[in-house]
């Protein structure tokens, strides 16, 4: 009767797996955050957003980040791409501690900000153009990352020409095509419908099998998490603190059929009641005053 | 019963009408305000409180005079058509009792002359002879004697018949003109005709026309400016205000939207300043910038830069953010940031900005030609209206209008053109940029063959 009981605990790891993480952990440390702290002073008071948040991201893995609405996952992102100033805390990529926005840090925004000025391929160049590269090698290597994220017939469409699917997928190939070191993605998907979502997630594990990229994975959907990622970074919220890290015990490669697979239910059943503690989500509706009685409505 | 089709759907609560319905609407909002001005200037039963006079005569003892193109109220006409019959009866019953005196020879010159006006709108009279007494006293013989007779009967019965009484009377002295041989006693006057007509204010369409056509063509005497030469030097006067405005505001304006530094430092002046009405520096402006277009220029130019550095550091204030933030994760230093995405971002809005600012400057290009030497089109204006000429002031503030409203909507159209990025581009204009983009689009074509030729 009870599903939960016929599921594994998230931490059984098959050998594969325990020896995939055995060997993540040897590969060098990408980004290390440490002790970051981010206060707003409001009217109202000072809040704290987040709190002595402390992890680490070695080279090559995909980290989701993930948390209850208000458990300050955007402020983080921002902090981590230079955007918004920490309190106190520090942040190194491959030992070097940074701050403020540098094209060493990728970003990927759920609005997929791209500039409706410039055509696909204008946008893809738009990173390498400013730091000096000539338009005729930009242009070059533009049309590989747009080949890339399979757009070629597209690169001389205007953004507004594109359906949200295509625009994101455009944002990761301009992100990509600075060659960042770490690529940070702000809840990337969260705008598209479920369908588009579902194969934005698929072109992502190709992309990121193609090319030589850690990610930070910013989102509030279980399974893109767990389909996604090799870690999981629970957050709480109020103020934002680390909750857990969670290793995701389902082996790669990941397709689709996985998403019923006993380990993904059994470490997306964990993750779940640690966002949801169990014994709140049911809450009685009140019964209205007009409410039909219905025994096939319950 | 149901409606026809073309009747259903035109008031639909925030809805869009169909394109071609709503290009008849476009055509009629012009129609109907010009159907109004016809409607009340030519169906005579609707309006029309003036009497325009055609025929006009001296009444004794009154030392207003009226003259054929003057106006009178509709009320006031009848009476002075009758103060006229009174002095002819007056005249008639002297000649009856035997005492009609002498010495009304010069009057009498004068009231020959009464004709003309009325001579030369009906064709009778070319407009240069209408002082020649010798042509205008054939033309009394000849409407007397009926070989003059026009389409239309220009004179009334009553009228006809005092000429043929008068020309009894001339006739009998002398069949040409000669002031010597003129009647002594006095001839009866002719009698005030005229026809019902708009007040002096509105003239009827077809008067604006005729005079607009021969105001624009008319060749004036040396020293005087022809209307092309005053529209040209308007125009001029607008666009340079207008250009020194953008050359000064356009930066400026950038600035403040991007940095707070100088958003603080300046608009709270601005803000200030665009106050203080323009025209009220225009004595200080002649006396700084002298006589001449500088003053002009200069108040075009006070009038329109502080609304447009308001105006665009607000447009720059609103490009979205998230733009910038994407700007430096990508890299792009500040400095480039303002030049590759901000400029870029806020061109389209910018140049609605300034089409509407371009509006604004027309309506201080009135104030601007008046100030120091009058000039321009609204000197025109100026004097005629003085002398109250409203038929030819009439086209030129038209001309203001259409050149205005015309150099909107091409500007609006040029969006289209300019930034096909914007998505809102008309399938003529895409097919424009397509041809003007061919020979890039021709080149690269080339190249890329080129380059997948060549392993």
């Amino acid at each position: 009767m009870n599903a939960d009981l016929a599921l594994p605990d998230y931490r059984e790891q098959s050998p594969e797996v325990t020896a995939r993480f055995e060997r993540l952990r040897q590969r060098p440390v990408a980004l290390e955050v440490s002790g970051l702290t981010k206060k707003f002073e409001t009217p109202r008071g000072v809040i704290t957003a987040l709190d002595d948040v402390s992890f680490s991201v070695h080279k090559r893995e995909l980290l989701s980040v993930i948390g209850p609405s208000g458990c300050g996952k955007s402020t983080l992102v921002r902090i981590l791409a230079g955007l918004e100033t920490p309190t106190s805390g520090e942040l190194r990529v491959y030992g070097e501690s940074v701050s403020g926005p540098g094209s060493d840090r990728g970003m990927v925004f759920q609005g997929y900000t791209l500039f409706p000025w410039r055509t696909v391929k204008e946008n893809v160049m738009f990173g390498p153009r400013m730091a000096g590269t000539s338009a005729f090698t930009a242009d070059s290597e533009a049309r590989e990352w747009i080949e890339l994220v399979g757009l070629s017939k597209f690169e001389n469409a205007y953004p507004h020409q594109l359906s949200g699917g295509m625009k994101q997928r455009v944002a990761i190939a301009r992100a990509l095509a600075n060659q960042p070191r770490v690529l940070f993605m702000d809840e990337p998907f969260g705008a598209l419908d479920a369908q588009t979502r579902c194969q934005m997630q698929s072109y992502l594990l190709e992309i990121w099998k193609n090319v030589d990229i850690t990610i930070v994975f910013i989102t509030h959907d279980l399974d893109e998490a767990v389909f996604l990622s090799d870690r999981i970074l629970v957050l709480d919220a109020n103020p934002g603190r680390v909750r857990e890290m969670v290793e995701v015990p389902v082996p790669r490669p990941r397709t689709s059929d996985q998403l019923f697979a006993p380990s993904f239910l059994g470490v997306r059943k964990h993750i779940d009641n640690l966002i949801h503690p169990p014994g709140q989500e049911h809450k009685e509706a009140p019964v209205l005053r007009m409410a039909v009685a219905d025994p096939d409505v319950v | 019963m149901t409606r026809p089709g073309i009747l259903k759907n035109w008031f639909v609560i925030r809805r869009d009408l169909p394109h071609a319905r709503r290009l008849a609407l476009t055509f009629v909002s012009f129609l109907l305000p010009l159907a109004v001005w016809c409607f009340v200037s030519y169906v005579p039963w609707i309006w029309h409180p003036d009497v325009k006079i055609e025929l006009s005569a001296e009444r004794e003892g009154v030392t207003t005079v009226f003259t054929a193109g003057d106006h009178v109220s509709r009320k006031f006409f009848p009476e002075f058509a009758d103060a006229v019959r009174n002095d002819n009866a007056v005249v008639l019953a002297a000649r009856s009792a035997g005492t009609a005196g002498p010495g009304a020879k010069r009057k009498n010159q004068k009231l020959l002359r009464q004709l003309a006006p009325l001579a030369v709108s009906h064709g009778w009279l070319p407009y240069t002879e209408a002082q020649n007494d010798a042509v205008l006293y054939t033309l009394w013989r000849d409407i007397a004697t009926g070989v003059k007779t026009t389409r239309k009967p220009a004179l009334t019965a009553e009228n006809l018949d005092i000429v043929r009484q008068n020309w009894t009377l001339l006739a009998a002295a002398a069949p040409e003109f000669s002031y010597k041989t003129l009647p002594d006693e006095s001839l009866l006057k002719l009698i005030p005709q005229g026809k019902p007509a708009n007040p002096i204010y509105l003239p009827a369409p077809d008067e604006v026309i005729k005079t607009g056509l021969r105001d624009f063509t008319a060749k004036v005497p040396a020293g005087e400016l022809t209307m092309g030469q005053r529209y040209k030097r308007s125009l001029g006067i607008i666009f340079m205000g207008f250009l020194w405005a953008c050359l000064v505001g356009i930066p400026i304006g950038i600035l403040c939207g991007v940095f707070d530094f100088f958003s603080k430092l300046f608009e709270p002046f601005v803000d200030f300043f665009r106050y203080m009405p323009a025209p009220t520096f225009s004595t200080l402006l002649v006396a700084v910038l002298l006589a001449g277009d500088a003053p002009k220029i200069a108040l075009v130019f006070i009038g329109t830069v502080f609304q447009l550095i308001l105006v665009v550091s607000k447009t720059t204030r609103l490009l979205d953010p998230s733009l910038l933030e994407a700007a430096q994760t990508l890299g792009a230093t500040p400095r480039q940031m303002v030049t590759h995405v901000v400029i870029p971002g806020i061109l389209p809005n910018l140049y609605n900005d300034l089409r509407i600012l371009l509006g604004w400057a027309w309506t201080w290009l009135v104030i601007a030609e008046l100030i120091g030497v009058k000039s321009g089109l609204t000197e025109f204006i100026e004097t005629q209206g003085r002398f109250r000429n409203f038929d030819r002031v009439f086209p030129v503030i038209i001309l203001i209008g259409v050149t205005g409203f015309a150099m909107d909507q091409i500007l609006s159209w040029l969006h289209g053109i300019f930034f096909p990025w914007t998505g809102k581009t008309d399938p003529l204009s895409r097919a424009i940029i397509r041809i003007m983009k061919w020979p890039v689009t021709a080149l690269a074509a080339i190249s890329t063959r080129k380059s997948e030729i060549q392993p």
